[in-house]
Order: C-alpha cells, then structure tokens, then sequence
C-alpha cells in the first residue's frame, strides 16, 4: 500500500478540518477527491506531504510514518499546487533544472531529464523561454514537470486544470493515465467532476472534514441508483415552490440551479404530473429525467452543487 | 541553487537600475551642489573631501534600500504558495534562505562597488585603503541583508518589510547629515558616529581613510557583533515561515 490514512484528525484552534478521515491508496491507482470548498481536501493533501501535522491518527506513505520530517518520503512525492509555483522570470529549462536539483538529481540525469519531461508536458521547443510569456495551461504543465522530475511514486495534485483551456485540460487528463499506467500512484482533486469520473480508479467525497462516501464510480452510482433525477427549467424560479415541492409526500429532495429546480425522486416518474402542476404558473421551459451520475451523487450526499462552490 | 538565485535576482533589471542609478544621480547632484558653491559648504566634512564623504552616504543608504534584494526574494518563496512547493521537496528550508541571503549579499555588494568606482573615475574620489574600504562595505551589505530578513520574518509581510526598511534608510542617512546638517547636540553627534549599523559602518570607513585604528574598531567590532547576533536571530525567526 503506498498510503494509509487512519482516523485522522486535525484542528485549526477550534475548527475541526479533518475529522476522523480514513483513506487509503494502492500502487498505481488514482484517486479521485472531491468536496465542497472547506470540505479539508488541501489540509489532506498537506498532511500526506507532510506539510502539516496532524493531532490524532496516523498516516503511512510507503509504509513509513509520516512524521513530516522524513526526507525518504519527500523524495518519492510529487507535489502539484493548486498555485502556479514557477518562477515566471526564469525560463522553463531554468525552472526544471532547479526543481530537479532541489531533489537532488545529479547534473547529467537532469539534463536528459528535463528533455524527457519537457516531451511529457508538451513544451519542447519552449524549454528556453520565460514562463511569463507562456499561456495558463502551458504554465499549469510545467507546474506539472517541475513536480514530475525526480520520478515520485505518488503524485498528488491539487486542482491542476483551474482556468485552463480544453486542450491543456485533455493534456493532463492524458498525462494523469499514462503515469498511473506506468506505476504512479495519484491522488487527483478537481471541481470538476466529469475529470473525476474520467480518470479515478476510486473516488473518496469529502465533506466537513471526513470522507462520505468512497468506491468506485460504480459502486458510488449504485448508492442512489433507486434514485431518479428529475430536471425543470423554469423562466424564473422562486423558493417558495421549492417548498411547495417538498411538500409532495414522494419527493426526497429538491436543488435549485440557475433557472432549473432538480428534483430527486425515489423510484419512478410517476409522480411528474404532481411536479408539473407546482411548477407551471411558473412557466415551465422544459422537462427532462436521467439515470444518476457522480454529480447526483455528490449532491445526494452533500446537499451541495460542486461547480457552484467554484463559481 | 545559489546560481539559480544569483540569475533569478539579477534578472530583476528595474531594481537593480533603481539601486545602482538614482544614487548615482543623487550623488551627481549633491556633489555638484557642493562644487559650483552654491551655498557656503566646507569642501571638506569630517577632514574628509566631499565625494567621498557623498559617496560612502549613499552607498550606504542604498544598501539599505538593497535589503529589498532578500526580502522580497524570501517573500516570494516563504510567504506566497511558493512555500508549500518548496518545503514538500527534501531540500533544507534553511539552505534555501541561505542562499537567497548570500546572492542577495553578493549583487547588493556589486551595487556598491558599481557606485564606489564611479565616484572614482567621475569625481576622482580617493579612497585611501580601498580593499579595506570594501571590506567595511560588504559587512555593511551582510548586515542590512541579515537586517531585512530578520523583519520579513517578523513582520510576515514584504510591503511592511520594505515599508520598514524605507524608513530606517531614509532616517539614518539624516542621521549622517547625508541631506542637510543636524543641530550641534550630543545626541545628533552619537546617532552620526555609533548609534546606528549604517553610522558604525561610516565611522569605520573614515577611521581607514584617516588611519584612525580606534574608529575602525569602534565602527567594525559593534557591525560584526550585529551581524551575528542577527544571523543567530534569523534560526528562531525562520521557524515561523517554514513550520
């Protein structure tokens, strides 16, 4: 196992960040972490670097204890901040070489290596040039390279698609399976959970302080599969039938987004005509239901729209 | 690590330009105030000729200012995200800041040698024992750096730093009568000979060029004793960012 999380807790004065967390990840796997702002995913990450101490529990990476002092740990993980960490007046041939040093590389390896990640991340050609003049999904990948240098057997990455273009995005998200596939284990947090769902072996949903739910997207999705997902678009939208809503004996919960309410329903439809009849003196633009995805079941269990806490 | 710093602080062109140009430019004006005899000033201050009095003021000013090198430097690498990239790598924290003060040290030191050999080619200043001028100089250099850093740590906050630093520059050069001359007090004549790292520097320098071997100990012991009371200082102070 490359890394044990067990009954973690930490506190900030009087605020509980971590609470109880247990999670686990084996050799090769990525692993999806998702939550709402606050849910304490970067005060998780931190303590697995070893960043922040933690007040009870214990973490294991590589099967030694994470005491935050350990150098042999550090050397073996990959740091990806949700920051851009370059240094944008040096070039990215100068960026590398420092980070790589910083690990302690010898000369000649982070030569070849810096060739080699430079391919990785998509930015020969540009190795000579400064960071400043780079677009933000190029930065973002050598924000990425500078933490891949040293070989980490866990890379973690904590939001590293924020604000960049489709293509960067498809760059990570490809680069994220190749590691994995080659032995790296990831642990990958993201608002955006369409790149959980498309690159987590498991995923773990966080919130205030303590993991919720974890499994595989499947194994997630079964939880509300009884569940059916109801979508009104409305001209404008108003709390007072949402509450109306809930009134409705076989409505389980009721979301409002934009101009949509989402309604969740266990079991069948049949109850849409009752909806409807709440909803039209609104003026209802239009009706639609689907199966249950990870968003649905992030909202299932937080009471909480992901994007929206971005947004 | 301390050339990745050294080319990473020296590509700051701006402030470099700022530390190396505007004494100069400060130190033209001053020194041609001083010649065409515009105002009744003694050519010479402290026994000393005025060019070089003029150019020992502002370098010395300027090393001050100069601390911004650090400060800034270790603002951005201890009080930004930078932090937590850098102290998830096994790279000592520590080694990191010593190298950000040492190429701090060295281009302030080259700022004040740039400044010192043009007020010898342009002003003919002379410096008797220049090797011995410099050293002075560059302890001068250790101790603002030290300086800087020891307030970065302890304000948390490079604006309050450099804000800080600004102040202390600006006073203690009038406390040297770099600007205009002090009241005839005791106390103006203590602040201008020892109260100050930047007035021990000054008084160390003019002890060499005087030959005054009591200035210069009075001037270079009390430097070398701030400086490694704020090397000690910056160990305890450090742990607040890199904790």
């Amino acid at each position: 196992m490359i890394l044990k999380m067990e009954n973690i807790i930490k506190r900030f004065n009087e605020n509980l960040a971590l609470d109880y967390l247990s999670l686990d990840a084996e050799e090769g796997e990525v692993i999806g972490l998702l939550g709402p702002n606050g849910a304490g995913k970067t005060t998780c990450i931190k303590s697995i670097v070893g960043l922040l101490p933690v007040d009870e529990g214990e973490i294991t990476v590589f099967g030694m204890k994470q005491d935050g002092k350990n150098k042999s740990i550090r050397r073996q993980i990959g740091f990806v901040t949700q920051d851009i960490t370059i240094y944008e007046n040096m070039t990215a041939r100068e960026n590398l070489a420092f980070f790589g040093s910083l690990y302690g590389l010898e000369k000649q390896v982070l030569k070849d290596r810096i060739e080699e990640v430079a391919r990785i991340i998509g930015l020969e050609g540009r190795l000579d040039e400064r960071p400043k003049y780079f677009s933000g999904g190029m930065k973002r990948r050598l924000n990425i390279g500078c933490s891949i240098l040293h070989h980490p057997r866990l890379l973690i990455m904590d939001e590293p698609t924020v604000g960049i273009d489709p293509q960067s995005r498809n760059y990570i998200l490809d680069f994220v399976e190749k590691v994995s596939a080659a032995g790296t284990t990831v642990i990958y947090t993201s608002h955006y959970i369409e790149e959980v769902e498309a690159i987590a072996d498991r995923i773990f949903i966080m919130d205030q302080g303590h993991v919720i739910a974890s499994g595989t997207l499947q194994e997630l999705i079964a939880r509300i599969k009884g569940d059916s997902h109801i979508l009104v678009d409305i001209r404008l939208v108003s709390e007072e039938k949402k509450a109306e809503l809930l009134t409705i004996a076989d409505i389980k919960d009721v979301f409002i987004k934009d101009n949509q309410y989402h309604i969740i329903v266990p079991g069948g439809i049949s109850i849409i005509d009752k909806i409807v009849a709440v909803l039209t003196p609104l003026g209802i633009v239009n009706v639609n239901s689907r199966q249950p995805n990870l968003e649905d079941v992030f909202l299932t269990l937080t009471g909480k729209q992901l994007r929206d806490e971005v947004e | 690590m301390i050339k990745f710093h050294l080319l990473r602080n020296g590509r700051d062109f701006i402030g470099h330009a700022i530390l190396i140009f505007l004494p100069i430019v400060l130190l033209s004006i001053f020194n041609y105030i001083y010649s065409t005899n515009l105002f009744p000033i003694e050519v010479m201050v402290d026994s000393v000729e005025i060019p070089v009095i003029l150019t020992i003021g502002f370098a010395l000013t300027f090393q001050i200012y100069g601390s911004a090198l650090s400060t800034e430097t270790l603002a951005q690498d201890f009080l930004s995200p930078m932090r937590d990239r850098l102290l998830a790598t096994p790279a000592s924290p520590r080694k990191l800041i010593m190298s950000v003060l040492l190429t701090s040290i060295i281009l302030s030191f080259l700022q004040t040698v740039v400044i010192v050999i043009f007020s010898m080619i342009i002003f003919e200043a002379r410096f008797e024992s220049l090797w011995a001028v410099l050293l002075v100089l560059l302890l001068s250099v250790i101790v603002n750096q030290l300086l800087g850093a020891t307030i970065l740590f302890l304000a948390k906050d490079a604006k309050t730093a450099d804000a800080i630093t600004t102040v202390y520059g600006t006073m203690t050069a009038i406390c040297i009568e770099l600007y205009f001359p002090l009241p005839d007090l005791r106390i103006f004549e203590l602040l201008k000979k020892y109260l100050t790292p930047m007035s021990l520097a000054r008084t160390a320098i003019i002890g060499i060029i005087k030959n005054n071997f009591q200035d210069i100990l009075i001037g270079v012991l009390p430097l070398i004793l701030i400086a490694v009371i704020l090397f000690i200082l910056l160990r305890p102070l450090s742990k607040k960012v890199i904790i």
